[in-house]
Formats: C-alpha cells, structure tokens, sequence
C-alpha cells in the first residue's frame, strides 16, 4: 500500500482487504477525529454536542440508504460488524430445531450461530464459479421444511460472486425469507434492498465501505432481535425496549466516531461509484490470477469468464503450506491471509479444507506496481 | 410568534420530519421533549412556526410520517395539546 508504514517502519503492500480496508479515503481518519472531540451521544441529551452526534449518524443513515436503495432511514441499523448483523438477523429468523438452507459458501459467522441455535443446515454444495449449478441446488433443497435462507453475495475466501438475485427470486416465490452476508459485496456490487426483498442484509463497515473498524450494518426489512435490552434514550419511562426501528435495535451508547468515518468512507464509495471500485479491482485480480497461473507451480482458482469473479483471490503454492507463503510474503512486506479465514465450510465445498490457501484481496486504493511487486515476491519464493 | 411541537416516534423520525420540512422549504428545529408532555418518557420532537402547521403535515402526510402529538406553544411557553388532522 503506497505511502503506508507498518509499525517498523517498512512500507507495506497490503492485499488483504477481505479482512479489513486498510488505507482509507483521508476524510475518514479527519471525521473520527473531529467526532471525537466534538461529539457525544445520539439520543442522550439537547445540547449541541449531542445533537452534533445525532445529526452525524442521521447522516450517515441517509447515506447508506442511498447507496443501497433502502426507502427510509429507520431501516438503517448499524452494529459493530457484519458478525453482528447476522447473529440479529439470525436470531430473529431462525428458532431451535428449524431448518435452514445456506450456500456451500457461507461464514462461520453464519454457520456457527446456526449451531447455536440446533438448527438442520441444508447446505447448497455446488462447484466454484457455476452459478447455474448453485441455483439448481437451492431449487431442490428449498424445500416446506426450510423456514430460512442465509445466502453469501461474494465469498470471502475465492471471491466468487454467487447468483443472488436468482435466489432471492426463489425465496420471494416460495416465500420463505432469506439473510444476506454482504461483507464482501457492499461497496463493490450494486445492492437494492428494495429490488433484492431480502428480510437482512448484513454487511462491514470497515471493509468496502471504507469506514473504522467496529462499524456494521444491518438493512432491515423486518423488526430484528436486538441480541441486548438497555438504554435506547426514548420512551424511557417504560420497562420494554421500543417497538420500532431503529432504536429496538440499536441499545447503549452508538460508535458515533466510528459511524462518523463510516459516513465519509461511504460518501467516498458513493462519489468514486462502485462500479469503478469493482472494475479496478477487477483489473488487479485478473493480472494478478493472469501471471499466477502461468507460474507453474501455483495452482489458482479463478474464473477466468472474471464474470463471477471480485477483488478477491485464492491459489496455493503447490509444496508450500499457505501458512509459509504468507509469512514470507509478510517478511518481504506483503500482507496477505492464509488458512481458512473463518469460512471451513467453503475450504470443503471447494476440496481445500486440508491445506488451506494463501488469499489475496485488493481494494480501491491498490496499483498495478504493487500486484507487479507482489508477483516478483511470489516468484522467487516459489523459485527456491 | 407562536409555535407547534409535533411530538415524534423517536429521535430519527424527528429527524426525518426535519430533513423533509427543511427540503419543503419550511423551517423546523430538532428539539428534546418537555417531561411535562412526554408520553412514554425521553424523547424527541420538531418545534416549527404556527403559519408552517399546515403547510408542515400536509408535506409530512405525503411522505406518510406523522407526528405522535400535536402541541400548541403559547408565548409564556406552555404546551397545550392540538387535535390530530
């Protein structure tokens, strides 16, 4: 990442945006700072501190419900994390003992609340980069039993764009409701909540939104489970938690400084255009799987049609543990993600449950220099 | 000069009533509840010009967002409660 120095003061070059973006638009870092020193609490008094801090977050409401077609703001929660959307969303969708039907894709931050809750997991296995296949798989197993859909929009460990739309047409026939993880896709795919008629979309906002990390959002259809009962600054004077959005969901004091760096990182995102963010990083990935493959000794996976392909990319060093290439690579200065970045269930639908792989994610602020760098580095490792 | 206080749902429908009477054109300020005339306890609401009242909730009745309470605030600074539309 061009300009950016780790705590030893060596230059990095960062590819794990999957995890978290972590160059900035330089308005985020100057709006977390002024809220910090100018902000108080949303909700929690009439003095121009905290009506500064209410304006900010009502802001950031309209923004995001702009970027994702969301009718009104109230339908704007926001969390700490994607993790945390999708445990509300979960929790409200999904009782013990249901039945649930979800990618071969997913995150364990869907599978393991599902295991939580005892819940039958139905998983839609189907190959990587095959949509058509994913789609005829969710057909045969939504089935009257399935009381609930949780569906990736990108894979975080192959990038794989999954057929979305299609299988929220499905649910929305069969009328059963589905959550969406758009931890991968918000800030890089066109989201509608409105044409999408998914119950939740859950997604980071410290990875393509480009805000701090301990933002998320939840878009809610549907009243969700707040996960916690307290102080929300309205209807006080009653034991129970108010009825109606936002404020049945979003209990204690709000991140307001990290909500006011989410702000500017999504006005950035809404100003650059996502469409632009997607086809540069585009670009990166495919001259990155380009000249990875004709490595010889590095096995890719990636769609080489690149129309279901993101910023996201897998491949293993063949005789290499992927927890070797990504230290190495991080002692020549390049971060990277090894192992099975908390999705063990997309390692097995794909066959890489055992030796994991090295993962490669590029954000907007990553150049063509730095994926030449990168390939050099791998070159001669992989040369030894 | 007098003023109404629409009593809201909650801080972000106060807000949204704001945002939409400020893009009507109308003045409306964001301001807390009195306890005196508080429903349910803390909260929010948008005190706006008398001459703005109906201007205000025939915008507010066309983006389908309504006030919990209308109040009337007289010059001494006292709430007396208006009919609904």
């Amino acid at each position: 990442m061009r300009g950016h120095q780790n705590p030893v003061e060596k230059p990095t070059i960062y590819l794990d945006s999957a995890a978290t973006t972590l160059q900035k638009p330089s308005g985020v870092s100057r709006a977390v700072a002024y809220a910090m020193g100018h902000c108080a609490s949303v909700g929690r008094g009439g003095h121009p501190t905290a009506m500064l801090a209410a304006n900010t977050v009502f802001q950031c409401r309209e923004a995001v419900a702009e970027l994702f077609h969301v009718p009104k703001v109230e339908q704007v929660i926001f969390t700490q994390n994607a993790t945390h959307g999708l445990n509300m969303a979960i929790k409200t969708l999904v009782h013990t003992g249901d039945t649930v039907l979800i990618s071969g894709y997913e995150h364990n931050a869907v599978t393991r609340p599902l295991r939580k809750l005892n819940a039958t997991i139905k998983v839609a296995q189907s190959p990587l980069f095959r949509p058509d296949m994913m789609y005829q798989r969710f057909e045969q197993l939504l089935t009257p039993d399935v009381t609930c859909v949780i569906c990736n929009h990108i894979s975080n460990v192959f990038g794989y764009v999954l057929p979305l739309e299609e299988i929220s047409a499905l649910c929305h026939t069969r009328q059963v409701p589905l959550i969406v993880d758009a931890s991968q896709s918000a800030g890089v795919k066109s989201i509608d909540v409105q044409q999408l008629q998914a119950a939740f979309v859950a997604m980071p906002g410290h990875k393509g939104l480009y805000g701090p990390q301990g933002t998320g959002i939840l878009l809610c259809n549907q009243i969700p489970n707040s996960l916690m009962e307290g102080g929300t600054g309205s209807d006080s004077a009653e034991l129970e938690m108010p009825s109606y959005l936002p404020d049945c969901a979003e209990v204690g004091t709000h991140n307001v400084c990290g909500i006011a760096g989410l702000l500017a990182g999504v006005r950035y995102v809404t100003k650059r255009g996502v469409v632009s963010i997607a086809h540069h990083e585009k670009e990166l990935i495919k001259k990155a799987a380009e000249e990875l493959t004709v490595m010889g000794n590095v096995w890719v996976y990636y769609d080489h049609t690149q129309i279901y392909q993101s910023g996201v990319l897998s491949f293993v060093v063949k005789g290499m543990d992927c927890e070797e290439v990504g230290h190495l690579l991080g002692e020549q200065g390049i971060a990277v993600r090894a192992g099975l970045h908390c999705a063990p269930l997309a390692h097995r639908t794909v066959g890489t449950m055992e030796g994991g792989t090295v993962r490669m994610s590029v954000s907007t602020f990553n150049t063509t220099r730095e994926i030449e760098q990168f390939l050099r580095v791998l070159f001669r490792m992989t040369q030894r | 000069m007098d003023y109404y206080f629409l009593l809201c749902r909650s801080l972000t429908y106060a807000q949204r009533t704001v945002a939409i009477l400020e893009r009507g054109g109308l003045s409306a300020y964001l301001t807390r509840v009195p306890q005196t005339v508080a429903v349910k306890g803390c909260g929010y609401g948008v005190k706006i010009s008398k001459r703005y009242l109906e201007r205000s909730l025939s915008l507010l009745d066309y983006h389908q967002l309504y006030p919990k309470k209308i109040f009337a605030i007289s010059i001494d600074g006292m709430y007396q409660e208006h009919p609904m539309p």
